[in-house]
Order: structure tokens, then sequence, then C-alpha cells
């Protein structure tokens, strides 16, 4: 047991050190590919300040919902629903603070609210009903959007915020994007509960063997059901950010972020069996994916076949498959080598 | 593992030296952003502006989301604003919410038009209007009555009876009706929720509800198609015109077969490139805030009232040039 653990441990480090080389990898290539001198005599490009606030404010949002998508992934559960979590609550917001006239520090604490409770509508029916977390949170992702497209009938926009608000998702504070200090919050937060606390080991403990779990007195559907709680509470969050960050309020909000985040944490390191994973792993997948798609929109040659958004596309699924491949390769040669008649699991 | 990052790091640095060989020169660089990239209609307009750039030797980016995105739009400008684009020239999929990104741009010294689809106007410094909701109005209602001779009945498919655009062109047609055409008669305006089905089901209703109709006009694209479809069912070809707003490749069938007499729009190439010479002129500071006309190529002169740039006249298409076109 203590051999396997450690073995595991061994395996997850060498996964996320993996990725931060690749990280700073990607990160000297476009450095040295993607910045130039334009016309007017001005670096411009992936090597200004201005473009490394762009990739910390344009992850943001995904950010959050792939902190929010760890815990529920190691618990081996998943939530499709997160993103569309998103457009309702920024629509929901949107309302709230236009059509209520609430002011935006109620609005926004109102959306928080309604995002957990929409984060339990998820877990009451996961654990409750004890219906599977894929097929309960593809049930939601259709619910939520459809319900943040019933509301403003596909067309209404909520725009006009006030610049006080605006700037918590478009100026910086302290230097950084203002956002960027809610999403290190956030991941502190989220990191302290995964990995400093007994409730985030229950997590893994849950993930790996949930009957186990139950068997051993824990509390499975309550830990379970925070998780979710937790999934709805951080796609609020991620909500406010983004009208704040577009100035608009829109039922489209978010869309497909989910299937981003999810890639970001795959990425990281958590299994999606469950079990294993950590917050730190899915930050730097966040970041990987980041600096890709930002860096290539740099890239004079991408520029020149002006396919920055199909190319991102592309090599951040190569990029992931690549990432998992790497993770496993190590455990099948190993097996191979030490059983070389036995078939690779 | 420090031998591993070495060695990492010197790889990006060799494919890097590599990429940046074949960089471009230091042409004006204009960057236009279609709704969606994918979009026959906007793949059209950049036909005529990759004539332009060619043209007038500045190097055109052209990206835009893959789908109907506001928030990459705006993903896109800012990463523009990073790469120090001289001029951005916008169609925006949403108004308010693109202009914070465009006004970045302005704050930047980058000079900003859009085209298309306008954004609140101090985010821009013009806006390439393709049609008029007047211009549109007049040209389909012209047409219909030279379609009809002028008199008869007639009947409208919309997309909707409330959305804005609709509303606006609905208005015009009937002004000008009430204008100059006395002789005909508006008999119905139906809505067809921007699907073809339902703009079919909608016409063979009132084909049968007003036999002395002459011709249907339908304001949203996929009712032209509709339309021509229900006529064609009807074995009615002929005997009552189909004519609308839409797009040539949608109707190319139904104007070869002739149940679809006119497709009115403007010319989405001709957009594209006097969108490419608006925004060109307006980096070289040959465009100024109150300029009453621009030059453009080939094209010629084009006015300009307020702060907009018009593209003039909508275009029909008919039997006879349908196939010079293809989106």
């Amino acid at each position: 047991m203590n051999t396997a653990k450690r073995d595991w441990k061994a395996l997850l480090t060498r996964h996320e050190m993996l990725l931060l080389y690749v990280l700073i990898a990607e990160w000297l290539f476009f450095y040295f590919a993607g910045t130039t001198t334009n016309r007017r005599g001005v670096v411009v490009g992936f090597g200004t300040m201005d473009r490394q606030f762009d990739i910390l404010r344009h992850s943001c949002e995904i950010g959050l919902l792939a902190l929010a998508l760890t815990p529920v992934i190691i618990t081996a559960g998943i939530d499709l629903s997160v993103g569309s979590l998103l457009g309702l609550c920024a629509i929901l917001f949107g309302q709230l603070w236009h059509d209520g006239g609430l002011p935006i520090p109620v609005a926004a604490g109102l959306t928080l609210a309604l995002g957990a409770l929409a984060g339990g509508l998820n877990a009451t029916l996961i654990t409750a009903l004890r219906l599977p977390p894929l097929i309960v949170t593809l049930g939601t992702y259709s619910l939520f959007r459809g319900l943040a497209e019933a509301i403003t009938r596909g067309s209404i926009t909520y725009t006009g915020f006030p610049e006080t608000f605006l700037f918590v998702g478009q100026e910086r504070w302290l230097g950084l994007p203002t956002q960027a200090w809610i999403f290190f919050v956030v991941a502190l937060a989220v990191w302290l509960l995964v990995h400093r606390t007994t409730f985030g080991r229950t997590f893994r403990t849950i993930g790996l063997a949930p009957e186990g779990a139950r068997y051993a007195g824990l509390p499975v559907e309550r830990r379970l059901a925070l998780v979710y709680v937790l999934a709805g509470l951080i796609a609020a969050i991620a909500a406010i950010i983004y009208t704040a960050r577009l100035g608009q309020a829109k039922a489209d909000a978010g869309t497909g972020y989910e299937l981003f985040a999810i890639t970001a944490v795959v990425l990281g390191g958590t299994s999606i069996f469950g079990g294993t994973g950590s917050v730190h792993g899915t930050l730097l997948g966040v970041a990987a994916i980041a600096v890709l798609k930002n860096g290539l929109a740099c890239l004079p040659v991408v520029m020149g076949m002006n396919a920055a958004e199909e190319m991102s596309g592309l090599l951040t699924g190569a990029l992931l498959l690549l990432a998992l491949t790497a993770s496993v390769l190590p455990k099948i040669l190993a097996n191979f080598r030490s059983r070389p008649h036995a078939p690779a699991p | 593992m420090k031998k591993l990052l070495h060695v990492c790091a010197a790889g990006a640095v060799f494919l890097a030296s590599l990429v940046t060989a074949s960089a471009a020169d230091a042409k004006l660089v204009v960057a236009m952003l279609p709704k969606s990239k994918g979009n026959a209609y906007f793949i059209s307009c950049k036909a005529g502006a990759d004539k332009a750039a060619k043209e007038l030797g500045v190097q055109l980016l052209f990206d835009g989301p893959t789908d109907s995105n506001a928030a990459k739009q705006n993903e896109i400008v800012e990463n523009w604003i990073t790469l120090g684009v001289d001029v951005i020239a916008v169609a925006a999929e949403n108004k308010e919410g693109i202009s914070t990104a465009l006004r970045k741009a302005q704050k930047q010294g980058i000079k900003v038009l859009t085209y298309d689809a306008d954004a609140m106007t101090d985010a821009r410094s013009f806006f390439v209007n393709q049609a008029t909701p007047e211009g549109i109005g007049q040209g389909l209602m012209d047409e219909a009555a030279r379609l009809t001779g002028g008199e008869g009945e007639f009947a409208m498919i919309v997309a909707s009876l409330t959305a804005a655009n609709q509303r606006e062109w609905q208005k015009h047609v009937e002004a000008r009706l009430k204008e100059k055409y006395p002789k005909m008669k508006l008999v119905a305006v139906r809505p067809c929720d921007d699907l073809k089905d339902k703009a079919q089901s909608e016409a063979t209703a009132m084909l049968s509800a007003n036999p002395k109709l002459k011709l249907i006009m339908a304001i949203c694209s996929p009712g032209v198609p509709g339309a021509a479809e229900a006529v064609k069912q009807a074995g009615q070809t002929g005997k009552v015109k189909v004519m609308g707003l839409g797009l040539p490749n949608e109707n190319r069938r139904y104007v070869k077969e002739g149940v679809t007499d006119s497709i009115i729009l403007w010319n989405t190439g001709d957009l594209g490139y006097l969108t490419i010479y608006a925004g060109v002129a307006l980096a070289k500071d040959e465009l100024k805030q109150g300029a009453k006309t621009l030059k453009a190529g080939s094209l010629g002169t084009f006015s300009i009232v307020g702060d907009n740039i018009l593209l003039g006249k909508p275009f029909i298409f008919n039997k006879a040039n349908i196939d010079q076109f293809d989106f």
C-alpha cells in the first residue's frame, strides 16, 4: 500500500513537472517567435507586458471553471453544466441589476447564491437519486442554457454597467488585471480545500472507491453534494467576471467553456476516473492552454494563414493527447519490463 | 531534469528563429474581423477585401470566431491591439460588448472602423454602411412594382414581427408603397421565425387564402427559398412571382428554374473592398472626420453621410447575373 502510494505520487509529480517544462518551452517559443517591432518601431506581440496581462485576463473564467471542476473530477464525477450556468448567472446578474434595480454588490451576492443553488440542484439529483453525474449535468447543461435563453428570449443583452463594476474586468489593480486577484483567491481556497483538509482527502477516497468510503463511514453524499454546490458557486463568480470583462450579459455567455475547463483539468494530471489530481496541476493546465492559444495568434506564419482560431483548437487537442500518452507511458513501460509476456493494462 | 529543461528551451528558441525568418516585412497591417469566419457572407466579403489589400499593398489579417461569439470577438481584437496592427475593421456581433475593446484600440492609436454591423459610435471613426433601411425598403418595393407592372396584390414574409431591422425594412417598404404605387395592395404580412419550413407553410397558406396574389416578397433570407418552394409545389410558377432579401447560393436553383425572379442584397465583395480602402485611407490620414466622399480604387467614389460611408444602392441578383456570385 505504502509503495503503491509513493509510486502514484512519483507519477503525479512527474506529470506536473512535465507540464511545467511544456509551459516554459511554449512560453519561450512564443517569446522569440511571436515578438516583433512594428512599422512605428514599437515592440509588439507576445513579448509585451500587455500580452501577458491579456493572457491572464482571458484565462480567468475558464480557469475558475477548471478550479470548480477539479474536486468534482477527483471524486470521479463530472459537471458539464458549468458553462451553461455561467451563462445563466450572467443573465440573472444582469436582470437583478438592470430590471430589479439592485445595487451591483447586492446583485452579485444574490447571483452567487443562485449559482450555489443551481449547483445544489445537480448535487441533489446526483446524491439523493444516485443518478450518474454525466447524465444529470448533461440535463442541467441544456436546462441552464435554455433558461438563460428563455429569460432573455435570446435577444436581450444587459449592458451599460457602471465604470466601477467594469473595473473588475477591464482595469488593473495593484499591477495585475483586477479579476486575476479574485482568481488567485479562489485558486488558493480550492487548493487548501483539496490538499490541506481532511475534507479534501475524502474527495480522493470517494473517487477511488465510493463503496469503500461508504463502508469506512465517510459521509459520501454530503461530500459529493459539497463539490457540486462549490462548482455552482464558482461558476457564478466566473459569470460576474465575464460580465465585467465584456461589459455585457447575454445568454450565450460561456458557451463551450466547460469543455475547455475539462481539458485543462485533465491536462493538469487529474484522472478522469477520479481518485487522483491536483489543483496546481489544473492551474498549469489552464496556463498551458492559454499561452498556446494566445501565443499562436502572435505568430506571423499563423497570422499569414489567418487561422489562429483553428490552429489553437488543433494544437490544444494535440497537447492534451500527448500529455495523456506521456502520463501513462511510464506505467505501461514499467509493466512491460517487469512482465514481458503479460499484456499491457 | 535541468538538462531536459535546457533541451526544451534550446528547441523552442531554435524553432522560433525558423519561424521569425519568414516574418512579414513592414507593410501596413489591416485586421478585419467578421461576425463568424465560416459564414459564406463574410467569406465573400473577404474576397473583396483581399483584392483591395493586394491593390494597396497592405497586409490583411482576417480572423474571427468560428461561430458568432461576442466574447471571442473581444479576445481577437485585444490580440490585435498587442500585435500593434494599424487598422481594425469590425463587423460587431454585439454592439456594446465589442466597443470596450475597440475604445482600447483607439487609445493605442489604432484606427478603428466598422462594417456590416456597427458598434457604438464613439468606439470607431467610420461605419461602412452596406445599405440603409430606406435604401433596402425602396429597392425591394421598386423591384416588386417592376415585376408586377405596378398593380395587384402582394404579401410579405418577415422573420419575426418584432425584430428591429425587420420592422425598419417593412416600414420603408410600406412607405414606398403608399407614396409611389397606389394600385398595389399589401394583403398579408406573416412571420416565418427565420425558418425555411415555416416560410413554406406560411406561403402555401397565403396562396390559398389570396387567389389574386401576384407576388410574395420575403425580407428574411430563409423566407425566399421557402416561398419559392411553396409556389413551385402549388404549380403557380410564373403566375405568382417570388422575390426578396437573400443570398444567391440559397436561391440559385429557384432563380434558374424561374420560380424566383430577383434576389436583393448588397454586393458583399464590394463591401469588403470598400472597407479596406476606407481603413487604409484612415491610417494614411487621407480620410478625416467631415469628409464627404471617398475614392475606392476600381469601384469609384462613394458618398459619406456623417460618419457613415455608404456602399450605395442594393444590388439585384437575377437569372442573368447570379452565376457571377458564389456566396
